[in-house]
């Protein structure tokens, strides 16, 4: 039982993450290399907010707030020239971010590692069928729930999500109903980069903060974005799930197995289904 | 026929070249130049640049070596063995009269042959994987940090100390953590210790709450740690918060130092490691690096700036005292020399196999008291350098 609960933290986080990308991919068309960048980003911004101020909700709120507004203008003044040209443009200026934010981690913070602790409130433990468990795993499990729902109800029930589900699929139309499309575009990168610093936060007091920690975890975030189908909230939520199960039985029985498991159930999914367990139908006016 | 010619010329240029680089290395120069290959980027990019300001402190503090101005030049590895190749190379070509580095063993193991070929001293005062001195030692390859042999024979020592009866391993599952459990589980099977459980996590793993679990439940009295870096804290920090500190005695060989320390927080309190160096080993010349490195980069220095430091001026004093430049009497004074001013007490170069000889530490985790880092190592043994190294190589 244990092994499931912590499978679905593992679970929970990947799916912060990846939600933030498969949004930024299904609603813009952009692969978001930087996303991990971000991510890594908003980790070392709650570290410092935390450092000034002692308090963790505060860095969880505020935190993402900064860099959702560093996406936001990354997104106005050097992605949006690019929307009409080939993905490549994007991909490459993407790679720029991470060499930018790199840098400017290098330069704040410097190369040691540095430490989130959880809150006073979730520093406890509880005992579940003979096994300790964190409370903040399972403040995880719920907070990662609440945001899924919320999300997919946003993106799926609210005339936002209607407006914002129109000008993926045909931009010059919404554009003709007077919508401002740019608008609507950097609003949704702004919603990802905030996701992507939101994971960073929740990470924070689980692994350690420094240089580089965004290529591990982008990878996993990767994979969970293609077996779930790229652009696709509910392939996210499965695809995250299921790499978090692998991972936390894989390390029950066989620990040193754990990435050949994840990676075959990659290929595994890539052979069935290429488009990703949950494809996105596009419908084109 | 044409293309045939071409390479040939090429080849006999290169020879030409080369053989120019080694008259070179003999002849005096305006400078004495180490060339540092550290990893300045990357997942060791903490490692290079406290390898680096010790170094450049030892090469501040001294000025000249025989007569001229020493100074060093230095290239990023950026943590990856085919760049270490690449650098040391560009180093060389610039007729560099000693190299240093790298971090990663595997980066060391990748640069040793360059040395050995172009026939350049190479100083290494990080790398631990037992190879460097081992089966895969070269004639102009100095190791003066600890090696993995020696770190396994002082934690067995512990585990027989304080009398643990089962042990669970967690290891990186890397030719490192699998050979360093090997020697000790070889040990602990010698002194009747049970082995409770063992398992092998990938290098970066970002969850090891499961196999927390199970060593918890394992009924083990201690917890054996092979990891480095973000893995160690990742880990310890895990381990933590579910107070698994209460339960098993928790210690490894040379995967914490005080940064890391401080990055896993209050929880690392208690935990046993082997120390490379540490800043309040008592000894005068330790006393005053300490001094010199807080004055000159205000921040304690880590087992990486101590080691580097140590070797490089260990060298110094060995070219110094040949009065000349030529390597080959530079490596064959340095083998079997005596450091008496090293940080740690007199040490030895082994001449059989190029591994310096001298005390190990063993510490603790505990809290400091300001200047010092709120979260630190404490040395609480010693060990004499008798039966912490391997037999000479035969």
């Amino acid at each position: 039982m244990s092994v499931v609960l912590i499978g679905l933290s593992i679970g929970m986080l990947l799916f912060l993450l990846a939600a933030g990308l498969t949004l930024v991919f299904g609603l813009l068309g952009v692969v978001n290399f930087a996303h991990g960048s971000l991510y890594m980003l908003g980790a070392y911004v709650a570290f410092q907010l935390v450092t000034w101020t002692g308090n963790f909700w505060l860095a969880l709120v505020i935190a993402p707030i900064i860099v959702g507004l560093v996406g936001g203008i990354l997104e106005y003044f050097t992605l949006r020239p690019l929307y009409g040209r080939d993905a490549a443009y994007q991909l490459l200026l993407t790679f720029g971010y991470i060499l930018l934010i790199e840098e400017f981690i290098r330069m704040a913070w410097g190369v040691n590692f540095k430490s989130l602790n959880p809150p006073p409130g979730l520093a406890g433990t509880t005992e579940i069928f003979g096994s300790t468990v964190t409370d903040y795993r399972i403040f995880i499990i719920g907070f990662g729930t609440l945001l899924s729902i919320a999300l997919f109800y946003v993106i799926e029930r609210t005339r936002i999500g209607i407006v914002v589900r129109a000008a993926s699929v045909n931009s010059a139309m919404v554009s003709c109903l007077g919508i401002d499309v740019g608008r609507v575009r950097t609003g949704v990168f702004v919603a990802g980069t905030m996701l992507a610093a939101i994971s960073g936060v929740i990470a924070g007091p689980l692994l350690p903060l420094k240089l580089g920690m965004s290529f591990s975890i982008i990878i996993d975030c990767f994979m969970v974005v293609v077996i779930g189908g790229l652009g696709n909230i509910r392939g996210a939520i499965l695809g995250a799930m299921l790499i978090g199960m692998t991972r936390a039985v894989g390390q029950q029985f066989a620990a040193d197995w754990i990435f050949l498991l994840t990676y075959a159930l990659l290929i595994v999914t890539l052979i069935f289904r290429p488009e990703g367990l949950f494809n996105v139908k596009v419908r084109q006016a | 026929m044409k293309f045939a010619v071409s390479l040939a010329r090429a080849l006999v240029g290169a020879a030409i070249l080369l053989s120019q680089q080694t008259v070179h290395a003999q002849a005096p120069k305006d400078a004495f130049v180490i060339g540092g290959v550290v990893p300045l980027s990357g997942a060791y990019a903490l490692l290079g640049t406290s390898m680096q300001k010790g170094a450049d402190l030892a090469v501040e503090q001294r000025g000249k070596v025989l007569g001229k101005p020493v100074k060093a030049l230095w290239e990023d590895s950026e943590t990856k063995p085919q760049t270490s190749v690449q650098k040391a190379n560009k180093l060389l070509a610039g007729g560099v009269s000693v190299l240093f580095g790298d971090g990663a063993s595997g980066q060391t193991l990748a640069i040793m042959p360059v040395a050995d070929q172009r026939k350049v001293p190479l100083i290494v005062t990080t790398s631990a994987a037992d190879q460097i001195t081992g089966s895969a030692r070269n004639k102009y390859t100095f190791r003066t940090s600890n090696l993995a042999f020696m770190e396994t024979r002082m934690a067995a020592e512990y585990v027989k100390k304080v009398g643990l009866k089962s042990v669970y391993v967690v290891a990186v599952d890397q030719p490192v953590g699998r050979d360093t459990w090997a020697t000790m589980k070889a040990s602990l099977t010698a002194m009747g210790v049970k082995v409770a459980g063992e398992d092998f996590a990938a290098i970066g793993s970002q969850d090891y709450s499961v196999i927390i679990d199970k060593v918890a439940k394992s009924g083990a009295d201690g917890l054996f740690i092979v990891t480095t870096g973000a893995d160690t804290i990742t880990l310890l920090k895990q381990a933590g918060q579910v107070k698994l500190g209460n339960k098993v005695k928790i210690f490894g060989t040379g995967f914490l130092d005080d940064d890391a320390a401080m990055a896993v927080g209050p929880d690392v309190v208690g935990v046993k490691t082997v120390a490379r160096y540490h800043f309040s080993y008592d000894t005068p010349t330790n006393k005053a690096f300490v001094e010199a490195y807080r004055k000159k980069y205000d921040e304690w220095p880590n087992a990486y700036a101590g080691h580097a430091f140590d070797g490089i001026n260990w060298f110094m004093d060995v070219v110094e005292k040949t009065g000349s430049w030529d390597s080959e009497k530079w490596v064959a004074a340095f083998e079997g020399s005596t450091h008496t001013n090293s940080l740690f007490g007199p040490r030895q170069m082994r001449a059989c196999d190029h591994q310096a000889l001298g005390v190990g530490l063993w510490a603790e985790a505990v809290k400091g008291t300001a200047p010092q880092p709120a979260l630190m190592l404490k040395v609480t043994d010693t060990f004499p350098p008798a039966g912490l190294f391997p037999d000479c190589p035969k």
